[in-house]
């Protein structure tokens, strides 16, 4: 294996031959990958947005945006430039501290947790040991942001909202963490890096899908549960709860939910990416590719062609699940409340339990593909 | 043991079929993207009205008798007539007549039931204006003919779903020269001829 580029070397390595301290230039780093990583996250939700649009429109037979710039990919920022631009009303009889907390809760741990989303070997914000955890524990923080806003706006469909949100996301926590848990236990890690490293060398065959295939659909309902999504996005049922939460909700703070919603759902795509699909590994490894044209591994062309090929192919795998999670839309019908809380409760946990079990007994049995 | 073991084998097998049938919805789905979409871009492409379309009424001004049947068929009394009567001619003599079409629910009794067909429905329904009262149309104003969709050049004319030839589901990118399912009245009034003249010697006598 070689170490890919590490740019914070690099950085730091070019601004002292400049002549800056070491401290200095560590803190003139720290900020990039953070800024980066924001402006990334905002970026993939604008594409989100638009392809979100576009989809729908497809599985319609409609055409969706088309004339706000080419192919109306313009249309997330018209969209964002209203919401910035509108008045922020907060409704009478409201508690104005909570109501403007509630999104900022909302918004935040979802964007924190792109700390440990790797699209390289050196590629992530921070290299977290707890990584995979801290994405768990910060997803716990989301439902009481949502409550506080469904609670504060004075409202009743907001608080029914609320309500639904909070018992939502936290009966399917559990099946999430279970099943991220059953992958944990096959890399020993909680590192992200290290999951995706465990997963590399064998291309396609390596991945975790083979090994986890149940874990993997445990995984996605419950992550598509936890980003309210179409099947299970009762929290918003605009039927029957107007919008749930977001009622009373205008310009900014409602720009921070439906921010949220799409950092959310994509955050969720790339973990599924890294978690099963080999994050930013190719489906033929790029080291017997090396080798067959007898590229040397220290290569400078082949490492930047590793990283941005890394790059694409961690996008690629992410966005072929949003594109599933949009056709899952217009595909299922929404689940009543008590389906919801059936599914989750008494399928989702049983076999994510059934499924741990059944990984802890092969790691035993099979140390060599299970990470014994 | 064994019933709770037969309950895990149902539910199993619950949960396959369950995953098989959201399987077959994500095809159609998927299917569907692969389909022109049926829009019509409105102010850019126009479906042609079909021939019994009921737009805004048109009227003919020397043709009125000031009869009032308009008025009377009518469900709400809309038209307006303004009449006097003129001694020397011993005629009704037509001063003005309007129409209210923000009132109006186009049901073309009126010209159903006109004795000398001065009214009459064009295929026009474009009327939104910035104030109701600019749609109370004078004899002037209903006396103009609007502007055909396939004369215009800023439009590209559509045909509606009725006008398509068999088979065909989409309007979009279709030659001028296809012919819509089914026979034209022509060509169904030669056939009634022609059964009515082969029926006749039998029936004549």
């Amino acid at each position: 294996m070689n170490p890919g580029i590490d740019l914070q070397q690099r950085f730091i390595e070019t601004l002292t031959d400049f002549g800056l301290s070491d401290g200095i230039s560590k803190l003139i780093w720290m900020p990039v990958p953070m800024l980066l990583m924001i402006f990334g996250a905002t970026v993939g939700v604008l594409v989100s947005v638009w392809l979100e649009r576009k989809i729908s429109a497809a599985a319609q037979q409609r055409i969706g945006p088309e004339f706000i710039g080419p192919l109306g990919i313009l249309a997330p920022v018209a969209d964002g430039m209203k919401l910035v631009f509108k008045e922020d009303v907060v409704p009478a009889n409201s508690d104005p501290w909570l109501f403007t907390l509630g999104p900022a809760l909302v918004v935040i741990p979802v964007f924190l947790s792109y700390l440990i989303v790797p699209f390289g070997e050196n590629l992530l914000v921070s290299n977290v040991g707890l990584g995979i955890f801290l994405w768990i524990a910060f997803s716990s923080i989301v439902p009481i942001g949502l409550l506080m806003s469904g609670y504060s706006s004075n409202n009743k469909y907001a608080l029914l909202g609320g309500l639904r949100a909070a018992a939502q996301s936290i009966s399917y926590e559990i099946p999430l963490a279970l099943a991220v848990l059953a992958i944990v236990m096959m890399s020993n890690s909680l590192s992200t890096v290290e999951i995706v490293e465990k997963q590399a060398g064998y291309g396609i065959l390596g991945w975790n899908v083979w090994r986890q295939p149940f874990g993997f659909i445990l995984f996605w309902i419950s992550a598509l549960a936890e980003c309210e999504r179409i099947p299970f996005d009762l929290p918003e049922a605009e039927e029957e709860l107007v919008a749930g939460y977001q009622t009373e909700y205008s310009g900014m703070k409602f720009a921070l939910f439906y921010l949220g919603s799409y950092v959310n759902l994509v955050l969720s795509a790339l973990l599924v990416a890294v978690l099963y699909f080999g994050g930013w590994e190719l489906p033929i490894p790029i080291e017997t590719l090396a080798d067959l044209l007898h590229i040397p591994q220290d290569n400078a062309i082949l490492q930047v062609v590793d990283a941005s090929l890394g790059i694409t192919m961690t996008l690629l795998k992410a966005y072929f699940f949003l594109f599933l999670a949009i056709l899952l839309r217009w595909t299922v019908p929404r689940v009543r409340i008590d389906q919801l809380l059936d599914l989750g409760w008494k399928f989702l946990l049983p076999v994510g339990l059934a499924n741990l079990l059944i990984t802890a007994g092969l790691k035993l049995t099979l140390p060599f593909a299970f990470g014994g | 043991m064994l019933k709770f073991l037969n309950k895990v084998g149902d539910y199993a097998k619950e949960s396959v079929q369950a995953a098989k049938y959201i399987g077959q919805g994500l095809s159609v789905t998927f299917d569907h993207m692969r389909r022109r979409p049926i829009t019509v871009q409105y102010p850019y492409e126009k479906l042609i009205p079909s021939e019994r379309f009921r737009g805004r009424i048109h009227f003919e001004f020397d043709k009125c008798i000031s009869c009032e049947v308009c008025v009377r068929v009518c469900p709400i009394n809309l038209p307006v007539v303004d009449w006097e009567f003129n001694k020397e001619l011993k005629k009704k003599q037509l001063k003005h007549y309007s129409i209210d079409f923000g009132v109006c629910i186009f049901c073309a009794n009126c010209v159903e039931y006109c004795p000398t067909n001065c009214l009459s429905v064009t295929e026009e329904y474009e009327l939104a204006t910035f104030d109701r009262h600019e749609l109370n149309f004078d004899n002037v104003a209903m006396g103009r003919l609007p502007y055909k969709v396939t004369d215009d050049p800023m439009v590209t004319p559509i045909r509606e779903f009725g006008y398509l030839p068999a088979g065909v589901m989409d309007g979009h990118e279709l030659a001028a020269n296809q012919q819509r399912a089914g026979l034209r009245p022509a060509a169904i009034a030669e056939q009634k001829k022609l059964a009515e003249s082969a029926s006749a010697p039998e029936g004549g006598e």
